[in-house]
């Protein structure tokens, strides 16, 4: 059973393979509390002689959870499921900046 | 839902009571803005000695600009709680009602009408704004989005042009305008 099913909304972690950094969860959100950079790389799956196909790379992902009201319509809307609630919970830290998570606490 | 005219609205409440609904649910109020230029608020009310029977719900519609409407709260006393919560969020007047605050300082302000903008939102810049594959440089600087692409606007930010940097001599700006543009801007909506 995975956490959702179970009812449990401890945090949201992010699978961060599978995000294109398409920017849909950042605008979804109601309190603001996700931003995203990312950059465009030519993509080094296309065949000899291809097109040069360009694809998106995340540079940061960060989750403010002072802001965060863990509605979960981040986790809904993700195309790509690289957005899931987990069990845990964010640890508490001393200062809101130790709230505001990246790509490797969000794993 | 038995609509009631805002004049007869307490002897309404009062003939239900009378018929056997004497238990009060709740009092809501709703902004129409959109459909009519009104606030609609609704009175549910159950019987105790039939409770699973569907609940009666009374409404009325006051217009928005004078919504004011007999208070019930000397019918049920539980009223006075949810008439103060309307009257602070959407601004009605409950002629006989409880007239104190309940949350906010009395600013004037009515924050739950669809025409009250968030101006906090404003100024603060939308994480949102990026395209994919946009870095931190912000806005058409990196040149991985077109300068020409039209850029998203935040979802609760009006246009400029109809709130905020607007011709100040220029007469206010219409509510429901106001409040249509406020929805606006999110990226996509999903069937349901």
């Amino acid at each position: 059973m995975s956490p959702t099913e179970a009812g449990t909304h401890g945090r949201i972690r992010l699978i961060e393979p599978a995000c294109t950094s398409c920017m849909l969860c950042v605008r979804e959100c109601p309190v603001w509390c996700i931003s995203l950079d990312s950059h465009t790389e030519p993509d080094p799956d296309v065949a000899p002689g291809a097109r040069v196909r360009l694809v998106n790379v995340l540079d940061r992902f960060v989750i403010d959870w002072n802001l965060c009201m863990y509605c979960g319509i981040c986790v809904e809307e993700c195309p790509f499921d690289a957005l899931e609630w987990d069990a845990d919970h964010p640890a508490a830290a001393g200062a809101p900046e130790g709230l505001r998570h990246g790509i490797p606490d969000l794993a | 839902m038995t609509d009631v005219a805002a004049q007869d609205w307490h002897d309404a409440v009062v003939a239900a009571r009378a018929e056997g609904y004497d238990w009060f649910d709740w009092l809501g109020c709703v902004d129409e803005i959109g459909v009519s230029d009104e606030l609609r608020v609704v009175l549910s009310l159950r019987r105790l000695d039939d409770p699973g029977r569907p609940e009666l719900l009374l409404q009325c519609r006051v217009p928005r600009p004078e919504p004011r409407l007999a208070s019930v709260r000397d019918v049920f006393a539980g009223a006075a709680w949810h008439e103060r919560e309307a009257a602070e969020e959407l601004g009605v007047e409950f002629v006989g009602g409880d007239p104190r605050p309940l949350l906010l300082d009395g600013a004037g302000t009515t924050p739950l009408r669809k025409d009250e903008v968030l101006a906090g939102r404003t100024a603060e810049p939308w994480p949102g704004a990026k395209e994919p594959g946009e870095g931190d440089a912000g806005a058409g600087t990196t040149g991985a989005a077109s300068p020409s692409r039209r850029r998203m606007v935040p979802p609760g930010v009006p246009a400029p042009e109809v709130w905020g940097d607007r011709d100040p001599a220029a007469p206010p700006p219409d509510p429901a305008e106001v409040a249509a543009s406020v929805s606006g801007g999110r990226v996509r909506r999903r069937g349901r």
